[in-house]
């Protein structure tokens, strides 16, 4: 068949092996996935240092692997720009959001919102910020897959679309968040580890000296030493400080993120997990610079054209290059081994994805909205499953439909912007301004994710044609503009209307927030057995 | 009135707010001196950390738009000031995220744990009167309130 044509069987093996990997752990957790808590919290059993790494695999798309590795063989010092925000995010996580989301919250982010504002309107507004962020992103990352994985192994990209798509759905139903979270940790692991070799292997053409891997990589460049400066890529100062914006305070704000505190046992591991994922994240971020490096340095300019657009390619060929080049055992191995990492990091990002969205439709939309809270445990999981089932068909779909020419990055920096500018403020006040309100909350969400997205579509990446001359807004990036009117809206909301049990119920999320009184307990493994909602209900000493 | 047991949060119910909506005050909890320490003690430190990390990172982002010639400039055989503050920023990130990890450890969970037995002493003391200065209205009527608000 033509479509197995060009195929790299040295890739299939290990991708086998991880699939087989991946899968075993989903077994093994679907033994143990039983009620709520346990498909969407993992039982809270997850500790501080596991719940890290899973972070990192959550956080570390293949737009992070691949997408900042490639921006900075192309651009050098505005590639970086990316790594940072990225990385000093978490300080906004770790400060405002990991622990009093641990205390406050039970499985999605609309836990937190509803406490003290009500219950429906909260949550259809945290369900409808949860599900533009995580649509934008997981269309990207479906579509970034594709191109991945048909570049790297041969495979078709419909092919390697559903491909990803059916193990993403596979992990997330039968597994639920023990699943997901196990083949998170997995992929940090392949990742760190990949990444490390790359690194060692491309210090070592330079004589471990740092310093003269810079000097090669700007001597390579046509720009030469403006390629360690500033100004390549971002040429308009307000748009590069509106993504660093978006950046540093979009992940506070994104849903599967987030959702990952709740896995945990109480705010002790939860902050202990983002000083772990910082860790991580931090020292893979900084060896993406010595891949981008590398790749400049031993590539050269001859290296841009097959590193594709963005440069996606450039660390996979990067690492052909460091085995021995094309055609020899050992670079076909190394490539091999780079794309299974890549198709690993892919899997593990999607499935924390689809299962915050699903959180969102089947624990807040169904149970708390449809049902009024008149579901039983077991019914909530099951539409759980049904509402991945259908999020992950409709992912695939749209990344079918809107195949390979689908703009990754702008995709990516729209989750964010819509993140940082919706579900963001809505979060932070609702935990620390005593006369915020349902309205403000709806307003806020609305603000948000309405200029987020309009914007963009102003913007030069989408208007009047793709990266073209003559839109109406002229920054690629709408953070500066939506994360304020965000706020405002929130601010706008809560001034035209009072409520006064939103006001009371403050002091109530306040002190839960802060102290972890009545926190979400982990259970006990004589517990994780199915219970029936209302008889659990029942059998409570009053 | 339910009689609150330390481990009242242990049976993990579904319908969580109820009992414990019944047995404390929020309102005395989060007047209780032990709380507004808590607040305190955790403010001095986050605040300020925030204001410095939000003003490091978007100073040095602001230099990446502005001043390109500058984080151009070479400091040691090709090194950039750009990169060296690049890299500042990820020796910020890790330096304010264990500092505030060994704070939080070390002060606010013992803090935090006072606050969260005051605010239970409160409730059973004060078993629908008011307690612990202050309090706007009568304890027995906020009960009341908050069962108005139960929710799921």
């Amino acid at each position: 068949m033509s479509v197995f044509a060009e195929i790299n069987t040295t890739a299939l093996p290990i991708f086998g092996v991880i699939l087989a990997v991946t899968l075993g752990v989903t077994y093994w957790a679907s033994k143990r996935t039983t009620g709520t808590t346990s498909f969407w919290a993992a039982n809270r059993g997850i500790t501080g240092a596991q719940n890290g790494f899973a972070i990192a695999g959550d956080y570390m798309s293949a737009a992070s692997f691949l997408g900042i590795a490639g921006l900075i063989f192309l651009f050098g010092f505005d590639g970086f720009l990316y790594s940072v925000g990225f990385l000093v995010a978490f300080l906004t996580v770790l400060f405002l959001l990991a622990e009093r989301m641990r205390n406050a919250g039970k499985f999605t982010i609309a836990d937190v919102l509803s406490f003290r504002l009500k219950e429906r309107p909260a949550r259809v507004a945290a369900a409808l910020g949860t599900l533009a962020v995580v649509g934008f992103y997981l269309i990207a990352q479906m579509v970034g897959a594709g191109v991945i994985i048909q570049a790297l192994v041969g495979i078709d990209f419909s092919l390697a679309v559903i491909l990803t798509g059916a193990c993403m759905l596979m992990y997330v139903v039968f597994g639920g968040m023990l699943a997901t979270t196990w083949v998170q940790i997995i992929k940090a692991a392949l990742l760190m580890t990949g990444a490390l070799v790359m690194t060692l292997f491309v210090l070592e053409r330079v004589g471990w000296n740092p310093v003269s891997l810079f000097n090669d990589a700007a001597a390579n460049h046509p720009e030469k030493d403006a390629y360690l400066s500033p100004g390549l890529n971002f040429t308009n100062p307000i748009d590069t400080i509106s993504l660093g914006l978006a950046l540093v305070l979009g992940t506070a704000g994104l849903p599967h993120i987030l959702m990952r505190f709740f896995t945990v046992p109480d705010a002790k591991a939860a902050r202990t997990s983002v000083l772990w994922a910082m860790g991580l994240i931090g020292a893979f971020y900084l060896m993406t610079t010595a891949l981008g490096f590398g790749a400049r340095a031993i590539l050269g300019q001859g290296g841009v054209e097959a590193a594709g657009k963005g440069g996606n390619l450039a660390a996979p060929n990067l690492a052909q290059e460091l085995g021995g080049g094309a055609g020899t055992a050992g670079g076909d191995i190394f490539l091999a081994f780079i794309a299974a990492v890549a198709f690993a990091t892919i899997l593990a990002v999607v499935a924390g994805l689809v299962i915050s969205a699903s959180g969102a439709v089947a624990h807040d939309v169904w149970s708390n909205v449809i049902r009024k809270g008149r579901s039983t445990d077991r019914e909530e999981v099951w539409v759980g499953r049904l509402a991945a089932l259908a999020i992950g068909a409709v992912a695939i779909a749209i990344a079918l439909i809107g195949g390979a020419g689908l703009n990754v990055a702008f995709m990516v920096g729209l989750a964010f912007a819509v993140a940082a500018s919706a579900t963001f403020p809505a979060l932070l006040l609702a935990l620390t301004w005593r006369r915020f309100n349902t309205t403000g909350a709806v307003t806020g969400v609305l603000f948000g994710v309405v200029s987020a997205i309009g914007l963009i579509i102003l913007s030069p990446t989408v208007w009047p044609g793709p990266d073209s001359e003559g839109s109406p807004f002229g920054l690629t990036n709408p953070g500066i503009i939506s994360i304020p009117l965000g706020f405002i809206g929130c601010w706008l909301g809560t001034m035209l209307s009072r409520e006064e049990v939103a006001e009371r119920t403050f002091d109530e999320l306040y002190v839960r927030s802060e102290t972890g009184l009545g926190a979400e307990r982990a259970l006990p493994e004589r517990v994780r057995r199915p219970v029936r909602g209302a008889a659990a209900t029942a059998v409570l000493p009053k | 009135m339910a009689d609150p047991t330390p481990d009242y949060a242990e049976n993990a119910p579904r319908r969580r707010f109820e009992r414990e909506d019944q047995s404390i005050d929020w309102i005395a909890a989060e007047r209780s001196p032990e709380f507004r320490e808590l607040i305190a003690r955790k403010r001095r430190f986050v605040v300020p950390a925030t204001i410095f990390f939000l003003g490091w990172y978007l100073g040095f982002i602001a230099l990446a738009g502005y001043a390109p010639d500058f984080m151009g400039e070479s400091i040691y055989q090709g090194f950039t000031v750009g990169y060296a503050l690049a890299l500042s920023q990820f020796v910020m990130t890790w330096v304010l995220g264990w500092m505030y990890v060994r704070r939080a450890d070390d002060e606010f969970d013992s803090l935090a744990e006072r606050a969260a037995a005051r605010a239970i002493e409160v409730g059973r003391s004060g078993d629908g009167q008011p307690t612990a200065g202050g309090t706007t209205g009568p304890a027995g009527t906020t009960t009341t309130e908050h069962e108005g608000v139960t929710r799921r």
